[in-house]
């Protein structure tokens, strides 16, 4: 059973033991209870130190329950194992999910896989439904374990905070304001436009919470950005309007993959956005720890690997220290054609804020 | 003709050029992949570029504002629909054509 923190794990859990328990009293041969927390970033990343941490603190919780369910004396032929998989790569999409926890099962030979009702381990995405279609791929029994859960509607409205609703009211008041004529009564329909906008949309807008510091500097950046990202897209046009209206048609199309230095739903989406409008480059598929990039021309290929937009992605969602990285080519990755440029100072992106 | 019509003119005929060279690519681009750049690359530039010369044209607020917000629209709805276009197609494992299978069918 994969286990995430959620309003119903205390009871799914309880529901695999007994299943576990039950199964162990029946025949003479050994069962064992897999509960493993799956981890979503790889260990290298910044936030997977908190990741871990809240996984070491779930699976000591249900230590206790174990303890608990089990009472004094388990059946021998019983034995529970807890464990953190997936540490290893970036997860994204249910697949990933689904591709780590049926590896593990085979490598234990698990018949039975039981999940949470509100297993949502990717944040506020829905996850269950996907992940199941994904599991029956395996050679493996799922089921979702049938505990009591609260309404949907409470396990939602937990998840908003003050800051998202004045955050959503805030911008789809002003995007309201901006479109409207600016009489006395748009002032009206467009509170009562944002404040149902923001009542249904709070719940699920923001993975994190929007913060004071951090937002207004995300934007700050992010208008340096655009620039930037305007003059790549203008030079990736004639490239491209070149190479498609050259009569011998000079293209060298090759998969490349790039394993790029950031993480987040927020960042990874604005690059792979952002590699798919410039030079000859196309954001094909995110998938575990790499972006799949298919590419037109080898030099969108050196571009790529050079690592400019990557960096200021980088400089727009952490900050100026973070941009000065090493490129993917330094970083060992690339066609590995020994030519290392070192282009570190990306003027346009690296100077003032 | 002022600045401004040049402008306008300019914006238009060059986001002509580039819807051009999309609909050309698209046609002469071997498979999905490389027609999927020139339909997500050339046709952005192409239609960003004429709804600014729109919105240099319109000339009142209200209008050019809501010209604005189209520009951004496209420039994130573009690349997120190019994208699921290519990752449907390597989902459905169609091989990306390269520069040894000249004969590959289109």
């Amino acid at each position: 059973m994969p286990v995430a923190d959620s309003v119903t794990v205390r009871n799914t859990v309880a529901y695999a033991i007994e299943q576990a328990e039950s199964a162990a009293s029946e025949g003479q041969q050994q069962v064992s209870l897999h509960l493993v927390a799956v981890a979503s970033t790889r260990a290298v990343d910044p936030d997977a130190q908190t990741e871990l941490g809240q996984a070491k603190d779930l699976l000591d919780r249900i230590e206790v329950w174990l303890d608990e369910d089990l009472g004094a004396d388990p059946p021998s032929n019983l034995d529970v194992e807890l464990g953190v998989i997936g540490a290893d790569r970036y997860l994204f999409s249910p697949g990933d999910y689904a591709d780590v926890i049926l590896a593990y099962a085979d490598e234990h030979s698990i018949e039975r896989v039981v999940l949470d009702p509100e297993f949502n381990p990717g944040g506020t995405t829905p996850m269950l439904r996907p992940l199941e279609v994904e599991l029956v791929r395996g050679d493996i029994d799922v089921e979702t374990a049938p505990v009591e859960r609260p309404a949907r509607s409470t396990a939602l409205a937990r998840a908003a905070t003050l800051p998202k609703y004045l955050t959503i009211f805030g911008a789809s008041y002003l995007f309201y304001l901006l479109l409207s004529s600016y009489k006395p009564l748009d002032f009206l329909t467009g509170a009562i436009t944002a404040t149902i906008v923001t009542a249904l949309l709070a719940p699920i807008a923001f993975s994190r919470q929007p913060s004071l510091t951090r937002v207004p500097g995300q934007f700050a950046r992010m208008a340096l950005y655009i620039p930037y990202l305007l003059k790549e897209i203008a030079v990736a046009n004639l490239e491209i309007a070149y190479v498609v209206l050259h009569p011998s048609l000079p293209i060298d199309p090759e998969m490349v993959e790039l394993e790029a230095a950031i993480w987040g739903d927020g960042p990874v989406t604005t690059l792979a956005n952002s590699i798919t409008l410039t030079p000859g480059t196309l954001t094909v598929s995110v998938s575990e720890q790499a972006f799949d990039i298919h590419s037109l021309t080898g030099s969108a290929r050196e571009d790529l690997f050079d690592g400019g937009l990557e960096r200021a992605v980088r400089f727009v969602f952490y900050g100026r220290e973070a941009a000065a990285i090493p490129s993917p080519r330094e970083r060992g990755q690339g066609d590995g054609d020994g030519t290392i440029e070192s282009d570190i100072d990306d003027p346009e992106v690296a100077d003032d804020d | 003709m002022t600045p401004l019509e040049w402008g306008i003119v300019v914006l238009a005929l060059v986001g002509a050029f580039f819807g051009g060279v999309a609909s050309v690519g698209i046609v002469r681009l071997p498979d999905v992949y490389t027609r999927t750049h020139a339909a997500s690359k050339s046709d952005t530039l192409g239609a960003v570029l004429a709804i600014g010369a729109a919105a240099l044209a319109i000339q009142t607020d209200l209008a050019t504002i809501k010209a604005v917000f189209l520009l951004v629209f496209m420039f994130l709805t573009n690349p997120t629909a190019a994208h699921a276009v290519a990752r449907a197609a390597q989902d459905q494992g169609i091989e990306p054509w390269t520069a040894g299978d000249e004969e590959g069918e289109s």
